[in-house]
Formats: C-alpha cells, structure tokens, sequence
C-alpha cells in the first residue's frame, strides 16, 4: 500500500528524465502507472463489501501518536479508482495537448506528484497524514496551476489557489490537532467507533468550524468559491483533474470522512446544508453569465460541489446515496467535457462559446463525447447523470425544508441544461465559427479521454446495477457509518420528481435558446465584481500589506534611542509591575547607620554624576566621570574590598586616559534633541533609577542565609593554602570564570585590532581608487 | 548603610540611561560607564555591606571568623570590572570608527534601515 | 541517571578546550605563518569543529544512559540537555565555516580572526549550555556577544554595516547588564549563584524575596533580547542586514539556539517555582514575537532582511513550545531549534552563493529566473524555504506541528491559533521568493551584470548537509524525537 502511495512521487522525480527520453511516447509510458493502480485497487473491491476494510500500518513516528497508517473502505476506494482511472486518461491526454511544450517533462512529473498526493489523502486513517498529503495537493496545483508562467494572469490565480486552500489547510491541521486532543488518538477510523464523545465536548464548535473551513476552500464553497475560476489559467487537463474530479473533491471527502463523528448534529446541518445550497444556486447563476467554456464549466463544478455539499449536510442515507452517485456522474461528465473543452481550444486556439460553432465536421469523436457528457450532466436520461438527479430530488423531497432546497435544486437544474446546451451542443452543431485559425482534427489520445468518461456515464446510466453494489453501496455505508442498501434504477416508475426533471428540461431549453440576451441582462445587472469576495480577497492583502508597512516604521524606526527606550520602559514595566503585587519592606530606619564621610561621598558621588549629565564640554564630562569612578571605588573601600579598590582606581584611571586619547579626535559634544526630547527621556530614566534605589532597599531589608560565603570561608585556607579569599575565590576555585574572564578580555583586544585593521584597508583601497 | 549606597545606585542609573538615549555617540559611551558603575555597586550593596573586615584570614587562622564581607560578589565584580574594561575599549574603537565611516557622531543620522518613507 | 561528581573533572571540558586551542593556532599561524596559508584557517578550524564534536558525541553510550557529570564544584554541568545543544552548535559552526571560506576569499578578508572569533563565540554558547552556575553563564554570553560583536561589523567601509554592528553592540551590552543586575539580584536573595542551589533555597524558603521575582525579569530582558524577542528584537534587523551573509546565518542559528538554552534551564531548573510569575509574561511575549516577526516580514525585499524578521517569528515559535514546557514542549523546543539550524543556514548558504561580492545582489528580484538557469540553487532554496514556512514533508512542519501539538496538550489553544495563522502569514513572504525563482522572468538589468554565482565544493557540502538535515527530520522523524526526548530528561 505505502508503494501505491509512494510510487508517484518516484515516478515524478524520473518523469523529466524519462520524458528527455521519449519525448512522443511518454504519456503512454507514464500513464501505466496509474493504470496499474487501477487494477490494484479494484482488487479491493471484493474485500471490502464483505469484511472490515483493509488497514495498512508502517511505523513512523509512533512517539508522537503519527504513522502512516492507510486503510481501504468503500469511500476511500470510490476516490481513489476515480483518481487513478481519470488520472491515467488525462496524462494520456497531456502527452499530445502539451507535445513539443519545452516543460513537458516537468509537467508529468507535477502531475503525478499530485495523484500520490491525491491518493494518500483519500487513503490516509491518520489525521496527520491526511493533512500531509492535503497540503502537497495545495502544493502541487500550485506549480500546476502556474505551469504557464510567463503569463501574469496564471501567477496570480496560482497563488491565490494557494493561498486560499493553504489557509483551509492549516484550518484543517488546527481541526485535527483539536479532535486528536478530544479522542486521545490520531487515528481516524479509531474516531468513527466514538462520535459521540465529541459532539458534546466543548471544542465541537470550533472543531466544526476548522474543518467545514478547510473543507469549503478546497471545495471553493461560498465565500472561497472565487479561486475556482480564476485557476482556469492551467492547462486543460489540469482543470480536467484538479478542479472538477478530484482535488476540489477532496473536500467532500473530508466532510464524508467526518461525517460520522462530526455530523448528526443541528449546527453540523445547518451550516453544511446551508453553504452548500447557497453555492449549488450561485455557482448555477454565473455559470450562465460567462462565455469562456471553461469558466462556465468551473462556475457549473462549483454549483455541482455545492449540491454534493448540501447532500452531506442533510446527511439521511438517500441523501448520502444520491451524494455517491451524483459525484461518480459529475466526475465523469464534467472530466469529459473539460477535456472536449481543451481538445477545442487545442485545435482552433478559441475558449469563447459565442465565437464556436460547426466543429461536429472537423472533430466528431470529440462531438459526440461532448453530446454525451453535456446530456449526462443536464440530467438526460439513460444517463447517470439522470439516475443522480432523480436520487437528490428524492433525497430533498424528504427534508424538512423541502420546498426551498427543491427550489433551489430546480434553479440548478435548469441552469446545467441551458449550460449542457452552451458547452456540449453549440460548439459543434450550430452557427457558424468565428475562428482566424483552420482547426485540425484531433488525434487519438485527445479523444481517447473524453469518449470513455462519456461512454462510462452512458453505460453505467443503462445498467446502474453495474456500480451499485461494491461501489456505491459500500462508499454509502462508510458516510453513514452504517449498512445502506443501494437500489440504483433508471426507472421509478412515474413520480412527481420526473415532472420536475422534465419542467427544467424545458424551461432549461429555453433559457439556452435567449442565452445572449439573458447574459445581456445578467451583465447589465452585475454589480457584484466590485464587491464580491474576490475583491474581498485584493482588499484583504492590501490592507494586509499596508498595515505591515505601518508597523514596520513604527517599530522599525532605526532610531537606536527608540529602541533602547523600548527596552527601558518594558523592564520598567516588568519591574514595577511585580514590585506593585509584593510587600516592600524598605528597612529604612537604617538611616541612622549612615556614617557621615559615607554620606559625603554619596553626595560628592551624585553631583558629579548631574555634572557628567549636564556637562557642555567634554573634557568636564570626561573629569567628572573620572570622578564618579574613584568615588566607586571608595565605596568599595569603606566596605571592606580593597582587592576592588584598588582594581577601579587602576581601571578608572585606564579607561579616563584611554577616554582622553580617543575623544580628542572626536567632535565637541552638541546639543542635538528637544527639550521635550530630553524630558521624554528623563522620565523613564528617573523612574528606572528610583525603581532600582527601591529594589536595593528591599532586598537589603531582608536578611537572607548565605550559602557560598561559608564554603569559602571555611575551604580557602585548608584547600587552596590562600588567605585573600577573594583572590582564592578567583585563581582556584572559579579558576575556569577567570579564564572565561581572560578569554573575553583578549576577543576585546583582537576585536579591537580586526576592526582597526579592516577599517584602514577599506579606506586605503578606497582612496586609491576613487 | 545600604541607605546611601541605594540612591546612588538609583542616580547612577537614572543618568546612566539617560544618557544612553542622547543622540551623541560621545554621551552614549559616558552612560555606559555610568551604568557599569551602577552595577558594579549593585551588586556589591545587594552582597551586604560590611565596615572594615575584609574577608582575608588573619595570620594563624585557617578560616575567617566572625563578620566579614562577602567575598562571592566582590569576586564577581572584579569579573565585571575587567570585562567592562574590555568592553569599553571595543566601544570606543567601534564609535571612532563609526564616526570615520559616517562623518557624524549624530546617531538619528545614522539610520539606513527599513525605509519607505 | 548515572552521576559523576568530582571536584575538577578536565574531560568535561574537552570540546571546549580544543576549540579553544584550535582558535589560538589559527591566531598563531596567521603571525608567523606566510600569508599564502590564509586559504587553511577555514580548514583548520573546521577540523576543530570536527574534534570537539567527536568529543562531544564520543559516548553515545553514555547518552542513552543519561550521565550527568558535574565538574569544577558544580559550575560546569554536561547533562544530555547540554550535550544536545553542544551538537547543535557545533553543527552551526561547521556549516558556517564551509560558507564563509570562499566568501571570504572574495571579499579578500581571509583573516586569521575571523575563524578564531567564530570559534570563540562557539565556546561562549557551549559555556551557556554547560553552565551550572549563574556567573558561568554570564561569561560564556560576554563571550558570545563580544565575538558576535566583532563579526557583525567585520566587512570594510560598509555603511549600513558599521552602523548596525555599532547598535548592535550598545543595544547588546545594555542588555547584559541586565544579566548582570539580575544575578546580583538572585544572588541577594537566596545568597547563591549556583542554578540548583537557588531552586534548592526557593524550595525551601519560597517567594519570600520580591529580588527575587525581579531578578527573574531583569533575566527575562536580558535573554529576550540575546533571543530577539519582541519587545528587544529591534537590533535583528539592522544586524541580520548589515552583518557578512555567513555571520548572519551563523547568529540567527546558534546564538539563539545558546540563549534558549539558558533560558530554559535557569527557568526550568533554577526557577520553577516561579512558574506562574512569568507564564502570563512569556505568553504575551509569545504572541507578540509570532505577530510581529511575521507582520513585518511581509513587506521585506531584502532577503536578509526578510530572513531576520522571519528569525523572531521562528524564536516566537519556539517561546510557544517553551512555555508549554514538559515533556514534549521542552523536547519541541530541541526539535524545533535543530531543524532551524539547518534549514536557516541552508538558505543563507544560497544567498551567500548568490550575493556577489560586496553582497549586493540580495532583494527578491535578484531571484527572478532562479529556477532556469540554477535549478541546483532553486530546488535547494525552495527547500528550505518551504521548511521555513512549515509545509510538509520539511522537518519545518515536523517542528511546528511537534511545537503546537505540545501547546494544545498543555491547554495554550490561544497561543497554538496564533501560531498555526502566523504560519499562513509566513507562508506567504516564503513564497514570493519561489515565485520569483521559478515563475517571474529574470529582469533585463540583472541580466546584465548578474556573474554568475558562487558555488565552491565547501559550500555545495554546506548545503547537502543542510538539505540532508531539513529532509531526514521531515520524514524520518522518530530517530530525532527518541534523542531529543532523552535531551529533555536532564533537566528533570
């Protein structure tokens, strides 16, 4: 199993080579591969409609409750055949639409990066995994979707396809990860058998809301539907797979996945039921409002998904049955009318459908394809088309809101016939063309791909019992989490449903023959680009953006004493906000211990600090610092640390010379700032002083047990044979701080030297060569 | 004791920092001395002071007896003296060479960073 | 748990001694030796690199048994926790060597010191790691940061380069007197500066010193600011920038990775008490690093620049899984800290490659077209971008989801949203690099001066290994999470 996952990203990494190789046979060639896996997972078939599905386990990250585990049910397998078949035909079909492309190669190799990708997520039991592979679908359709590159309109629409089913992706991890915390486990099959347990748990409603967000933005739902579209920028094959039968599936798979943990609740159904219907009727509309085939056909994709949406959200079995097969017919009529829409497009370089017209002489094959496929997905019968329109009818007859979802299915309805017309009908048997280009007959393997999805659909339509019982049923079953019995008939016998099939297949005829003048009014009527979550999704980075420029010069002056007052007032604000919660005992009756030179000092001390502040020139600053220094040292004096004295006095005196030599080559000191500058600075450095004058007089105040002066006390003599502690305390028993100490010292010096150094070569090689 | 060292522990800093936030790299290096010496008595006054018994074992002792100063922090002081030494001759290297490169020691010149206005 | 005490015990510092002794021979051999023997310092110090390493790992043994042997009178600590961040250093360091010797050739700056420097800025962090005692500690980051101080300024005249090493350096030494003042006062409170002897006294005596608490924030600010967080991550930037290409690689790596490092163990080990002073602080500072880091990354057309705001919202990442802390928060962090290493030195190693002498060639569309006339350098960069922005199968995803999964587990679901929409927010900067390289056209002036770039044989290695790192963490994960696990439990 792990090798069925794997096998495509093997061969996605050789596919260049290959294809350098033989470049004219290379569809072909890579096109085994999921043929094979075809057959591997109908071999499944039996297996499953029997017993427990199978479940595929390989350790790999077990510490963390992550392996790859993969299991077999019926709704896994549905999606994984129609991955593998459709694959296998469209790779087919690239290997002539895209022949002589200079990045063919590459193609292949996105291409079936993408099918593994697309089959680990269908076949995934754990959540991580799952979300793995659900992100490098984001992934590869990205590159897909921009593999026309040179063009800005296919960079932009990549990116957004990206961006916006990357937010769903992570939505989607957050979701997991949640429901991982609530089960204890990452295992999703291990999930089905405790539902329950979530639907009441606290975090069900943000659980919930993570993943019908993931899931609608992968199935372009409303409001994410605008991506949809605007990735018609790919090649046609790429639409054919991603964007009608699979990748955008793969969010209906995940809330058919979810369905018996997650659904089954008011809020579940509401809002699925919701978005999907509003998106079933809005996907409907536009599809009618645009000429180019394939975003009508996106904008039908979006309305079917909404409905498949809706199903799963009324959630009862009939409902769930007529999910499986209407997706089974869509993935097969709208693949093939993609693919017949790319084989066009191909042969006369014309997406338009009012400029086509009598291609049926030119490309028959294709024609009749076409026919087929756009009568499946009006719902004609015998096709399959037919028999899933009559399930959702019957399954929405039964909803409690069955009058306005009725309704809102018969909008649909008659919309998927005016656009069967358009797409399937138009192009081939009527009017005249309106092309600069003499098209050319299409050759075998652009026909191969869209005449057996379309016959499939017809075949399948005649003779439902075909697919009934180890397809539909089983993938029925794993939605529902229960046994559903499936009984797919084209005739049920005469019912109400067939007379609403049969007024939308009028009215729908209707609307196709006023096309021109309904887009006329549609258009006229259109104000919703301006607004439309599209522009949502323009507006949104560009605030995004401003407001990251904002912040940036805010934060990011470059003014070093804004970012040392940052730094100030943050540890003020940390300091005096624990200092606020905690008893200050100041202790200050020891005033009275205060010895009067100390006191002098501390004065002489304080007014040479004011001196070195206010100083004009620098000698006087440099003096009066001086002057602090020896004061410091003093102090160490008067309490008993001659060791430091006499280290600051030699410092002191050091660092004043040093101070001297350099600072005479350096300019007066100028008054640069404000007074209301200086006053912004003052005050935060005041408080910062007073608030370190408490702190010494609290700590202070407390009398603490010291516990590595008595080590030292006691060892210094016996052990180390030295009577200045401190001096003991720094050559022997921290001898390696010393060290340290010595280190830092000498990366002064040779910092000192290397800057220097540096410095002066820049400056010479820049005055010798001007 | 602590009293007295307490305020000048808070008047070294306050200046210390002020002066840190002048535009003047020459004032700047002068509040970093300041703000040394404000640690160096930090941490000595929060050791505890001690009058006149430095922690040295009289002749004939092998241990100190009674009160005497804590040796730990006026060790870590030493420390910190002689790194600050070092750290002050790297700044006043680094400044002059600064104010070579740059040809001001305003430091609100010197700011070629995020620029969009 | 198997522990060796003694007094002084030399082969606990035997990595650092040879690293110590490998940087004095490269400042030897550039007095006495001829100049024509610049082109070996890369080399030499690397074979440091190598036997400090080999000392560091040389009983694996020892590793899975959790030896702990504590040296120097407890100043020095080398527990599997320390142990693990050595490696990560080390490999830092390695790799940054193997970048910079053909940077430097080109910027004629082959110096002695610029090695020694890198070597002694290495110790330092291993010396932050090993530390058992709070005055250690502070030397091992003076020594850090004095190195670093020098490196960041270590071109010639550079404008933007003098100016940020110079803030840099007054920013940094401001905010080790934080350090300082925060020792002084742990140390006035419990009268010790030994890491366990003050958990030992806090346990005994409690919060009975309000020193106490504020030494804990003065530490905050002081480690925040080593770590770049916000609100101390403003010199980042500036720096990142300003500093030579492998420099920067080589401090948003390590020196972070030595800051977390002391942070968690004088947090986890030396403070725990204090757990609910400082969890709401470093919640806040989480947020707010993710946030910030991320929101101005955004509009960077610098890559250096892009990279070092990028580098605060990686270290607000791994603030979330430290704040989280156990078992699996503190092993996150280990996790999260070594596949940084590698994915963020990998992508300076192509900029570095790419730059140009000078380095003036390092905004976005320099990269446009990347991707056809340098496949190698594209694939390679977009693989550790991707890993920067936590897509899978990267170790970066592995990382992030090992961080937020430790965050929900410890109950900061506020904090795991935050992070997992600031990784959307980073995705998208990410990204418009690999636009660049494989989608946009190079434009007509690049063109034109573009040289090609520089892919010498050390740095090629610099960048399998790199990718190596990024892959194998990302799909083999469970050999990494059983180390870093058995890292975490010295600290318990």
């Amino acid at each position: 199993m792990l090798l069925a996952v794997v096998s495509g990203f093997a061969a996605a990494l050789f596919a260049p080579f290959i294809h350098r190789r033989l470049p004219r046979y290379s569809g072909w060639l890579f096109a085994t591969l999921p043929a094979g896996l075809f057959v591997y997972f109908v071999s499944f078939s039996g297996r499953i409609a029997e017993a427990e599905p199978p479940r595929f386990a390989y350790t790999w990250l077990g510490s963390l409750g992550i392996d790859l585990t993969f299991h077999v049910d019926g709704l896994s397998l549905l999606f994984a055949l129609l991955i593998a078949a459709i694959g296998a035909l469209v790779i087919v079909y690239s290997g002539s639409y895209l022949a002589g492309h200079a990045e063919q190669g590459i193609f292949f190799s996105h291409m079936l990066a993408f099918m593994a990708s697309m089959l680990g997520l269908v076949l995934a039991d754990n959540a991580i995994v799952l979300f793995i592979f659900w992100e490098l679908t984001s992934l590869s359709s990205y590159f897909l979707i921009g593999f026309d590159h040179r063009r800005a309109g296919a960079r932009h629409a990549a990116l957004q396809a990206l961006l916006v089913t990357g937010l769903g992706g992570l939505a989607l991890l957050a979701g997991l990860i949640l429901m991982g915390s609530v089960f204890g486990t990452l295992e999703i099959s291990q999930w089905m058998l405790t539902g329950d347990a979530i639907r009441f748990h606290v975090l069900y409603l943000p659980i919930v809301l993570l993943i019908a967000g993931a899931a609608f933005t992968k199935s372009a739902q409303i409001p994410f539907h605008f991506w949809l579209p605007n990735a018609m920028e790919a090649p046609a094959p790429v639409s054919t797979y991603l964007h009608s039968a699979t990748m955008v599936k793969a969010g209906i798979y995940l809330l058919a996945r979810l369905n018996p943990v997650l659904g089954d609740t008011v809020m579940w159904s509401a809002l699925v039921t919701t978005f999907g219907a509003a998106t079933m009727v809005t996907g409907a509309y536009l599809a009618l409002v645009h000429v180019d085939l394939k975003r009508i056909l996106a904008y039908t994709t979006i309305s079917a998904l909404g409905m498949m949406t809706m199903l799963l959200g009324i959630g009862t079995p009939i409902a769930i049955q007529a999910c499986v097969v209407f997706l089974l017919a869509h993935a097969l009529y709208k693949g093939a009318l993609f693919l017949v829409a790319g084989a066009i497009d191909h042969a006369t370089g014309v997406r338009d459908a009012t400029r086509l017209g009598g291609l049926f002489g030119q490309m028959p094959v294709v024609a009749i394809a076409g026919l087929v496929a756009a009568l499946s997905s009006a719902g004609v019968p015998p096709h399959l088309g037919f028999v899933g329109k009559e399930l959702v009818y019957q399954a929405l007859s039964e909803h409690l809101l069955n009058a306005i979802l009725l309704g809102a299915m018969l909008l649909t309805s008659i919309s998927f016939v005016a656009v069967a017309g358009v797409v399937g009908y138009r192009p081939f048997f009527e009017g005249m063309r309106d092309v600069a280009r003499e098209p050319h007959p299409p050759g075998l393997s652009l026909c191969l791909g869209p005449a057996l999805l379309a016959a499939l659909g017809l075949i399948i339509g005649v003779a439902p019992g075909l697919v009934e019982h180890w397809l539909v049923a089983p993938a029925a079953s794993a939605i529902g989490f229960q046994p559903v019995a499936v009984e797919l008939a084209l005739w049920h016998g005469f019912h109400y449903n067939l007379l609403l099939t049969l007024f939308a297949f009028a009215t729908g005829m209707f609307v196709y023959s006023r096309w021109d003048g309904f887009r006329a009014v549609c258009t006229s009527l259109d104000a919703s680009a301006s607004f439309g979550p599209a522009r949502g999704y323009d507006l949104l980075l560009t605030a995004t953006s401003a407001a990251a420029r904002a912040t940036t010069r805010i934060l990011q002056s470059g003014h070093l004493h804004f970012y040392l007052l940052t730094i100030v007032v943050t540890a003020i604000a940390l300091i005096g906000g624990s200092l606020l919660t905690q008893h200050l005992p100041l202790g200050v009756s020891r005033w009275s211990d205060v010895r009067i030179h100390e006191f002098v000092l501390a004065v002489l001390v304080l007014a040479a600090t004011v001196l070195v502040v206010r100083a004009r020139k620098l000698i006087t600053a440099v003096v009066s610092l001086g002057v602090v220094g020896y004061g410091v040292a003093l102090f160490f004096l008067f309490f008993s640390a001659p060791d430091l004295a006499m280290t600051q006095f030699a410092i002191e005196s050091l660092s004043v010379l040093l101070l001297v030599l350099v600072l005479f080559r350096l300019p007066e000191i100028e008054r640069y700032s404000r007074t209301s500058e200086r006053v912004r600075d003052a005050v935060p450095a005041l408080i910062f002083g007073g608030l370190m004058t408490i702190l010494v007089l609290t700590v202070t105040a407390l009398s603490r047990e010291a516990r590595l002066a008595p080590f030292f006390a006691e060892h210094s003599y016996p052990d180390a044979k030295g009577m200045n502690v401190v001096n003991v305390i720094l050559v022997d028993f921290r001898g390696l701080d010393t060290m340290g100490e010595i280190t830092v010292l000498s990366i002064a010096a040779i910092g000192v030297f290397s800057l220097l150094k540096l410095f002066l070569k820049g400056k010479r090689e820049s005055e010798g060569n001007p | 004791m602590e009293v007295t060292l307490a305020f000048v522990i808070g008047g070294l800093y306050a200046a210390g920092i002020y002066l840190m936030m002048r535009r003047s790299i020459v004032k700047l290096i002068i509040g970093l001395a300041l703000l040394g010496h404000a640690a160096n008595l930090l941490i000595f006054t929060i050791g505890r002071l001690v009058r006149g018994a430095p922690p040295i074992i009289d002749h004939g002792k092998t241990h100190l007896i009674g009160q005497f100063a804590d040796p730990v922090p006026e060790a870590l002081i030493l420390t910190a003296i002689v790194i600050g030494f070092g750290v002050s001759a790297f700044a006043i290297v680094l400044i002059w060479r600064s104010h070579e490169t740059v040809g001001t020691d305003d430091l609100d010149e010197m700011r070629s960073t995020d620029s969009f206005d | 748990m198997e522990q060796v005490m003694s007094t002084i015990n030399l082969s606990a510092i035997y990595p650092e001694i040879i690293l110590t002794c490998f940087s004095l021979l490269i400042l030897l051999m550039q007095s006495f030796s001829t100049p024509r023997f610049k082109e070996y310092y890369g080399y030499v110090s690397l074979v440091g690199v190598l036997a400090a390493l080999a000392f560091v790992v040389m009983e694996p043994s020892s590793f899975f048994a959790q030896t702990v042997v504590y040296s120097f009178n407890d100043m020095w600590v080398v527990d599997n926790y320390a142990r693990f961040f050595k490696l990560i250093f080390l490999l830092g360091t390695g790799l940054t060597i193997l970048i910079s010797m053909k940077y430097l050739e080109d910027e004629a700056m082959q110096y002695g010191e610029y090695f020694a420097l890198i070597l002694f800025a290495t110790i330092g962090m291993m010396i932050m790691a090993s530390a058992g005692e709070l005055i250690t500690l502070f030397l091992g980051l003076e020594l850090m940061s004095l190195s670093l101080y020098v490196l960041a300024g270590y071109t010639r005249v550079r404008m933007v380069s003098n100016e940020a090493a110079l803030k840099y350096f007054i920013l940094g030494s401001f905010a080790t007197g934080f350090l300082l003042y925060g020792i002084a006062l742990i140390y006035g409170s419990t009268g010790t500066t030994s890491i366990r002897a003050v958990a030992a006294s806090v346990g005994k005596y409690g919060l009975y010193s309000p020193g106490l608490v504020m030494g804990m924030a003065m530490l905050v600010v002081a480690f925040g600011f080593k770590a770049a967080l916000v609100p101390f991550h403003m010199w980042t930037p500036d720096v990142y920038e300003g500093a030579p290409a492998p420099i920067t690689a080589f401090m948003s790596a390590g020196p972070k990775a030595a800051a977390f490092a002391a942070f968690a163990r004088v947090f986890m080990e030396g403070l725990p008490a204090l757990q609910m002073e400082w969890t709401w602080l470093i919640w806040i500072m989480a947020a707010l690093t993710m946030t910030i880091g991320n929101v101005i990354a955004l509009v960077q057309d610098n890559i250096k620049r892009m990279l070092a705001y990028s580098s605060i919202a990686h270290a607000g990442y791994v603030l979330v899984a430290f704040l989280a802390a156990g078992e699996l928060g503190i092993s996150s962090v280990l996790y999260y800290l070594l596949t940084y290493t590698f994915m963020n030195i990998g992508a300076f190693a192509i900029i570095t490659a790419l730059s140009g002498r000078g380095e003036p060639r390092v905004f976005v569309r320099d990269y446009q077209g990347l991707g056809f006339q340098h496949p190698f350098a594209a694939v390679a960069m977009s693989l550790f971008l991707f890993s920067l922005a936590g897509i899978p199968p990267t170790g970066g995803f592995m990382g992030k989801f090992y961080i937020f999964s430790a965050a929900v587990k410890e109950g900061y679901i506020g904090l795991a949203v935050i992070g997992v929409v600031n990784s959307v927010v980073s995705v998208y900067y990410y990204l418009r690099v690999t636009v660049a390289m494989y989608m946009e056209e190079p434009s007509s002036v690049r063109e034109a001066e573009a040289a090609a770039p520089i892919f010498s044989p050390a740095l090629v290695i610099a960048i399998f290994i790199s990718a190596y790192g990024v892959l194998s963490l990302g799909l083999f994960p469970s050999s990494y999470v059983a180390i870093v696990k058995q890292s975490f439990l010295a600290l318990q």
